[in-house]
């Protein structure tokens, strides 16, 4: 088995009209063991910046503390806050210094510009190739089943309100056609002036 | 002085040599299968492919087995093409020995064993059976290249199973029996959102094309165009659209 | 017995009683004994200004320059000495790309100042080496903004509407002081720049033995000599 897969999990994010969504299952376990359903892989960057990290476990948690450490030095050394095209071209960075010992997640970053408020996607493999799409990107072990949801699911300029039912039936779908991902959601939907948080149930098994 | 020639053997001055042969190869093709109250609909792409070359945009995978049951089939062409042969021949020998024609369970329950006997060099193939059973509603049988046969009410195969087979469970809603009161299809949908009446043809067809359309998007072993057959009880018809060709 | 202040200024990194440390009085000598710079911000960019004397006829003047872009909006001069100035423009061109991978957009003005500067400070404490004898002026434009910075030997670091450096940066400074205005536009600022090399200027100034460099919202470029021509026939 793959060692992307040891853990299972996957993240998906959208655009919609002036919002972004991003969305992950809460499983976490050990090949198909499943040892709990709490797992966070999306992370605050910043008021309307996030990151979601899926992959081996281990390297989800690494990753993120690291990635941490370097948006706060350059926080601290330009007194201003990441964009998500600077967060991405760091996440980009940080993972191709470890080309040839990669860390095995494929994070997704999702937000808005701070002064624009334009909304911004990026994905990356494992060695930080950058993909910056205009409708969504997917990431994890039901990568596959995601994209199928999102193609067929997926329209320019969705409210807020249908962005996150469009955002939550892709990933719930998918999520139940993959072994390792699942036991509920948290979809985290990214507007100018706000940030809902919402935990979607799914089926557990 | 004798001039000698020198021939060289290489096999036996460089030692014991080893050759492969891989017996297998995927040409892609997806297919889809849902069955509704009084139809059934099947439909494959029409692109069949090796890696990154394309053999022929105009070969369609779903083959009439008789007047109420096709079979879809996809994976090693070769392997495709053995197996349809043999069932052909297998169908047209029940026919003569029983003097009627197999039923959609009959042929589903032949084709599993087909498979199986296969089960140590298998068939390279992912099947999906759809037709109509004794009392005239849609039936979906899938299997896996050694003869596992699940009958449902909707299917995804091929390459692109993984893409469409999610939003099958979203969208399709098994309302014919035995399926009524299972809990297959219309996933994750509140009650009230799940439509009361059951699946139409029309519909059907609505969701075999969305999905073909998606799965070409993202599949390159998915595409050109797609083949729909119908069975009613009045009989088999097609329809075809194009994709994209690239 | 040596006096008292020589007594300390042979170690880089040891406090006078006075509480200086005298090599890097030393450097800022060896500036105010460099070449006049001449820098002024105008609402609508930047100019940079500098004194390029010929040490001989037989010069060659037109292949060398003291005004160098560091990127495209960047731009950066200096009163002291030319090679410690060439390292430092290596480093600070560096820093900027190496920002530009990392980041993935171009160095803020005083991002790029800043680790000029944390290089200069590293040359006051380090063993075996000497603080660099030059002061820096950069300029630079970023996010409809024109910047001006001064770097010190030090490693100190100030934003100047305008300042001059180098021989007589004293009365360069006065009489910036008496010209400046805060609605200066960049034509204004580039005739009041020459007035003020002009000021100490001994000789006649050509467009050979001064260079001039601009930013705007366009980016950084150094004025070829017709330029500089005009802007001197305008002037004198």
């Amino acid at each position: 088995m793959s060692i992307m897969a040891y853990n299972g999990g996957a993240v998906v994010a959208m655009k919609g009209k002036d919002c972004v969504a991003i969305a992950a299952d809460r499983r976490f376990g050990v090949q198909l063991q499943t040892i709990g359903f709490d797992a966070e892989r999306i992370f605050r960057v910043s008021d309307s910046l996030f990151v979601g990290i899926p992959g081996l476990a281990t390297d989800t948690q690494t990753v993120h503390e690291r990635l941490r450490f370097r948006t706060n030095m350059y926080e601290l050394r330009e007194n201003r806050k990441v964009t998500p095209k600077v967060l991405s071209s760091m996440v980009s960075n940080f993972l191709y210094e470890h080309r040839f010992g990669p860390y095995f997640v494929e994070p997704v970053v999702a937000g808005l510009d701070p002064k624009t408020h334009v909304p911004y996607l990026c994905a990356f493999d494992l060695i930080g190739c950058p993909n910056e799409p205009e409708d969504f990107v997917v990431s994890g072990t039901c990568e596959e089943q995601l994209y199928g949801m999102c193609e067929s699911l997926w329209k320019p300029d969705l409210s807020p309100e249908d962005l996150f039912e469009t955002i939550s039936q892709a990933l719930v779908n998918a999520c139940d056609r993959d072994a390792i991902s699942g036991w509920g959601a948290k979809v985290y939907i990214i507007e100018k002036d706000k940030v809902t948080v919402k935990s979607v149930r799914t089926r557990m098994d | 002085m004798i001039k000698t020639t020198r021939f060289s053997y290489p096999e036996v001055e460089n030692g014991p040599m080893q050759r492969h042969f891989s017996p297998y190869t995927d040409n892609g093709g997806t297919i889809v299968a849902i069955a509704g109250k009084g139809f059934a609909v099947i439909a494959s792409d029409t692109r069949l492919s090796s890696g990154f070359s394309i053999y022929t945009r105009e070969q369609p995978k779903v083959q009439q087995l008789n007047d109420w049951t096709i079979l879809g089939c996809s994976g090693c062409w070769c392997d495709v093409l053995t197996l349809k042969r043999l069932m052909e021949a297998r169908i047209k020998l029940y026919r003569h020995e029983h003097n009627r024609a197999m039923s959609t369970g009959a042929i589903a329950q032949m084709l599993s064993t087909m498979l199986y006997y296969k089960r140590f060099f298998p068939y390279y193939v992912s099947n999906v059976l759809a037709g109509l059973d004794e009392e005239g509603n849609g039936v979906v049988y899938s299997y896996d290249p050694v003869g596992h046969c699940e009958k449902s009410t909707f299917h995804a195969g091929g390459s692109s199973g993984a893409l469409i087979q999610p939003f099958l469970d979203s969208r399709v809603r098994a309302l014919i029996q035995p399926f009524l009161d299972s809990r297959i299809g219309n996933k994750n949908l509140t009650p009230d959102a799940i439509p009361k009446e059951p699946l139409t043809l029309d519909e059907a067809l609505r969701v075999v094309k969305d999905t073909f359309i998606s799965a070409a998007e993202r599949d390159i072993y998915t595409g050109d165009g797609v083949l729909i057959k119908i069975v009613t009880p009045e009989g088999v018809r097609e329809e075809s659209f194009p994709l994209r060709h690239d | 017995m040596a006096s008292a202040s020589e007594r300390y200024s042979f170690s880089l990194t040891t406090f006078s009683p006075s509480g200086k440390l005298v090599q890097i009085e030393y450097a800022l000598a060896a500036v105010a004994s460099g070449a006049p710079t001449i820098g002024i911000k105008a609402t609508n960019g930047v100019v940079l200004a500098s004194e390029k004397k010929h040490k001989s006829l037989l010069y060659d003047g037109t292949s060398v320059w003291k005004i160098e872009s560091i990127n495209p909006y960047i731009g950066m001069c200096y009163s002291g000495m030319g090679p410690d100035y060439r390292l430092l423009v290596k480093t600070a061109r560096k820093a900027a790309q190496s920002y530009e991978l990392m980041y993935g957009e171009r160095i803020p003005t005083v991002q790029l100042v800043q680790r000029v500067a944390s290089v200069m400070q590293e040359y006051t404490q380090s063993g075996g080496v000497r603080p660099f004898g030059v002061s820096l002026l950069i300029c630079g434009w970023d996010d409809d903004k024109p910047y001006l910075l001064q770097c010190d030997p030090s490693g100190a670091y100030f934003p100047w509407k305008a300042t001059a450096m180098g021989k007589n940066f004293i009365s360069g400074k006065t009489f910036l002081e008496k010209r400046y205005k805060d609605d200066i536009e960049l034509e204004d600022a580039i005739h009041t720049a020459i007035l003020a090399l002009k000021e100490s200027f001994e000789g006649q100034m050509t467009p050979e033995n001064i260079e001039l460099g601009i930013v705007t919202k366009d980016g950084f470029r150094r004025l070829n000599v017709g330029e500089v021509k005009d802007y001197l026939a305008n002037v004198l």
